[in-house]
């Protein structure tokens, strides 16, 4: 096996322990930058994810869009592939692939029988590092783009969930996230294939890339086959500028929350002069109202607070002995669901709840969430409560750990985005949380007079 | 390029077992595969009766039951139930499908027997609590008109409606407003008696727990439950009569829906194969070949694919798309050119080869997870497939031949049933 020896073993140094059974994952630094991660599971199948650590968040100002475009692009083909020829490659073996983009990365990954990996790592490691991005292609995928966009204005939780996103986000914050991942009709009319390209040149550079391997196949083979195909990316001659802070001109860089559990108020996650507190948008073909509520949180540099605050959520709404779906869905009927969620990324937080109901009971359940809401800062959760809700969440979590693609995506993200070491410590985050440490988050950032309101309602 | 590579001796091997089967004194049928990589149980338990058993007077009646299910049992309230399951973090659900009712259990493997206690309470001794009927039938209005938002459900149920008219096949699972609206306690009390008995049972359980085990487990749970004297009932369905129709509903969107459809064989006719490969030929994955033609060359949409899924009787088969209003009238005579010329043309032997390739390889990913393997064993026995169908289906996809291929679509894709949601003078335009 050539070059194995130029491989640089890396210890993956996991804070906790993996399940049982589990052997261990390796993680290797390839010559160029890039990082391998490498897990066997006894599986006849084998998945391969890349992650690119350049998502939406880097999108040019005025170009919203363009990372996911790219992504879309990636599979046109490289001046050794045609396009369509990967696609026709991957899923003539029996395999499947696909991509996904966010604000801070973007991911491709296939899944195949092990004994084919031979025959499709080559030209997806081509399309990654070599996409030629042809005018040819470029008209016809823009359009594809806009319709993906169309059908998402089709959906009215997508487009509450924007108009959410911009309020909370406000302009004068100049957050990427208040921008779509999947960009603007207008902005993306205004993109180019070279300036895609110079994108591609600029952010899929080997040390922005995480290629992980888990499944069915042997070490060696694996770094063998790796560091052929991925291991001649070339750094390029593009100095990395690091993330985009937005137009540098009109504004100071967006500030990270940088504090552990307990922000104090100055450095809390943005808060803005200009934010509306409230917003009503009618949509037609809309036939429940919905009621959205949302606070800024904790970017994930704070993990553990970012378990709380699942906490909190699963506390709200997961399950029928939680205590909005109990209260008002089971009990009093006034809404038809009610969900709340915490996602955090690398630049910020938010905790959204939302409520679907007749328009009738906005005001009660807005009333009756801010009371719970208050509960929660001002009563400790009882210690039963958060034990089966600790439960609930460590359970999630094994149980989202079952399949090589479960593995791949775990150590993916956690090294493009977060931390490799803590890619198994969810559960002892969710273990530690205290009674007092969850009224403390729900006291420092779920702040009742800086909760964003959106509200849909059927056209008159 | 290298030539795929033998997996060698040093390499890991999967931890999935072959599925054993049991049959329980009472007619219930166990099947256990054992997978024991990961501390996790599946179970799908699936009563043999679904909402093919419904007209349209009780429509929605097999999903009020499965959603009454978990609200009240002989021995525990709504809430008892879910304190039993959240408290230790578990999965359970249930639902009604075309052809079978299922609950689905998820659990640690130090959790499952007493989930799978819990279960046959709620199987066997659900209470229908008339205050959780009036909650349900609540929510389910509201998902009714829910569905109402999106564009794509909107289009398939026309579609559904068109190509079976009043044959069961034709209703949607949730039912309409009016047969909702309708349904009564004493309604869902005689569908129990009728259909909730052993030997319309089959349970099918995955994950880390050896058959022995797995057994004396059902066995504890289930193994007092005695099968009443009648006989199961059986269900004759009327044949379907349906002409294609072109279906207008006028919505303010920004996508136009195209959807086609075609009745198409049931799992148990011959052409079943056959109709499996067209439709990943023409709808699966990125190379299919609506994909390239309509998404890649023509920049037509995002979305464009078909359905086929497996059914007793005779299945759906669709085509659709969302495409700019603007777009329509090119994207309806592309959609439904390329489905026509199934019947015309003959595919070449290698490109029946990488769709041989693409189902079957599809089919293996679709074995991963513990959930995924206790479905399809236990959804063939519930078809009476039997579990060897597994293989049995492999060998008929291997086997069909190009003029096969296109003989079953010269058979099934005649004059398509067409469904169109979006502005109003858009649908004006088209057909």
């Amino acid at each position: 096996m050539p070059m194995i020896a130029s491989l640089n073993r890396v210890d993956p140094g996991f804070t906790s322990s993996r399940p049982t059974g589990l052997k261990p994952a390796e993680v290797f630094r390839l010559e160029s930058g890039l990082t391998l991660i490498y897990q066997p599971l006894a599986f006849p199948v084998v998945a391969v994810d890349v992650w690119v650590s350049a998502g939406a968040a880097v999108d040019p100002w005025q170009q919203a869009g363009m990372a996911h475009f790219l992504e879309h692009l990636i599979f046109k083909g490289t001046q050794k592939t045609a396009p369509g020829v990967f696609d026709r490659l991957v899923e003539g073996c029996g395999g499947a692939t696909n991509a996904a983009t966010a604000y801070d990365y973007a991911h491709f990954y296939i899944t195949l029988a092990a004994e084919q990996l031979e025959a499709v790592l080559p030209t997806f490691a081509d399309l990654l590092l070599n996409a030629a991005i042809p005018d040819s292609e470029f008209e016809a995928e823009r359009q594809v783009v806009l319709e993906e966009l169309r059908q998402a204005q089709d959906d009215p939780d997508w487009v509450g969930f924007q108009a959410l996103l911009e309020q909370v986000y406000a302009p004068d914050l100049n957050h990427p996230y208040r921008r779509p991942i999947l960009g603007t009709e207008a902005q993306l009319l205004t993109q180019s294939p070279e300036a895609v390209r110079q994108f591609h040149r600029l952010h899929y550079r080997p040390e922005n890339l995480t290629v992980v391997v888990a499944g069915g196949v042997g070490r060696d083979r694996t770094l063998s086959l790796v560091n052929t195909h991925f291991g001649a990316a070339n750094p390029g001659s593009i100095p990395n500028p690091g993330p985009n802070p937005g137009p540098k001109a009109t504004s100071p860089p967006f500030r990270l929350p940088v504090s552990p559990m307990a922000p104090t108020p100055t450095d809390r996650s943005p808060v803005a002069n200009s934010r509306p507190l409230r917003q009503t948008l009618q949509l037609p073909n809309l036939e429940q109202t919905r009621l959205m509520l949302a606070w800024p949180g904790p970017g994930n540099q704070q993990p553990e607070a970012g378990a709380g605050l699942d906490l909190l959520a699963a506390i709200l709404t997961e399950g029928r002995l939680s205590r909005l779906v109990k209260a008002l869905r089971e009990e009093r009927r006034w809404v038809s669901d009610v969900e709340c969620d915490y996602s955090s990324d690398r630049l910020g937080g938010l905790l959204t709840l939302t409520a679907w109901l007749e328009p009738e009971y906005l005001a009660p359940v807005e009333t009756f969430i801010r009371e719970q809401i208050l509960t929660l800062q001002q009563h400790l959760v009882a210690p039963a409560e958060l034990r089966r809700v600790q439960i609930q969440l460590t359970r999630e979590f094994a149980f989202s750990l079952e399949t090589p693609g479960d593995f791949a995506e775990l150590y993916g993200y956690a090294n493009t985005v977060t931390d490799l070491a803590t890619a198994f410590d969810y559960p002892i985050w969710i273990e530690h949380c205290t009674p007092e440490d969850l009224q403390r988050l729900a006291q420092d950032y779920l702040l009742l007079d800086h909760c964003c309101v959106t509200v849909l309602c059927p056209e008159d | 390029m290298s030539q795929p590579q033998r997996p060698q001796a040093t390499e890991p091997q999967s931890g999935i077992r072959s599925p054993h089967r049991f049959v329980l004194d009472n007619g219930i049928v166990l099947l256990v595969t054992p997978n024991l990589t990961a501390d996790i149980i599946a179970a799908r338990l699936f009563m043999r009766s679904g909402s093919a058993w419904e007209q349209e007077r009780n429509a929605g009646l097999l999903n009020l039951m499965a959603s009454l299910l978990t609200k009240g049992t002989a021995r525990f309230s709504s809430m008892e139930i879910a304190e039993q399951v959240e408290s230790v973090g578990a999965g359970l659900g249930t639902d009604a499908a075309t052809d079978y009712l299922l609950l689905s259990l998820k659990t640690v493997t130090a959790d499952f027997s007493a989930l799978l206690n819990l279960a046959s309470e709620i199987l066997r001794s659900p209470s229908f609590p008339p205050s959780e009927i009036e909650l349900e039938r609540q929510l389910t209005l509201q998902s009714i008109r829910a569905q109402k938002e999106q564009p794509l459900s909107l289009a398939f149920d026309a579609l559904r409606r068109s190509l079976y008219g009043d044959h069961p096949y034709g209703l949607s699972s949730l039912g309409t407003e009016a047969s909702v609206a309708s349904l009564t306690q004493a309604d869902l009390q005689a569908c129990h008696a009728q259909h909730f008995r052993p030997d319309n049972l089959i349970i099918s359980i995955a994950g880390h727990i050896e058959p022995d085990r797995a057994q004396a487990q059902v066995e504890a749970a289930f193994g007092d439950w005695i099968a009443p004297a009648q006989p199961l009932p059986s269900l004759a369905l009327p044949p379907v009569t349906t002409q294609p129709s072109i279906v207008h509903q006028a919505q303010q969107t920004h996508q136009a829906i195209i959807m086609l459809g075609h009745l198409a064989p049931p799992v148990h006719n011959p052409h079943y194969a056959a109709m499996k490969l067209l439709n990943t030929y023409l709808g699966n994955g990125m190379s299919s070949r609506l994909f390239v033609e309509l998404r890649e060359k023509q920049g037509l949409a995002y979305e464009v694919s078909t359905f086929f899924p497996t059914r007793l009787h005779s299945a759906p088969f669709g085509a659709y798309m969302g495409t700019a209003p603007e777009n329509a009238v090119r994207a309806q005579q592309g959609l439904c050119h390329e489905v026509q010329r199934l019947g015309q043309v003959r595919l070449n032997d290698e490109e029946l080869e990488a769709t041989r390739n693409k189902l079957l390889g599809q089919y293996v990913l679709g074995k991963q997870t513990n959930s995924q393997i206790a479905q399809i064993y236990g959804w063939y026995e519930t078809l009476n497939l039997g579990i060897d169908f597994d293989e049995r289906f492999q060998a008929q996809v291997q086997a069909v031949t190009p003029e096969a291929l296109q003989a079953t679509a010269e058979e099934y894709f005649q004059t398509p049933h067409l469904s169109l949601v979006g502005p109003a003078e858009t649908l004006a335009q088209l057909a």
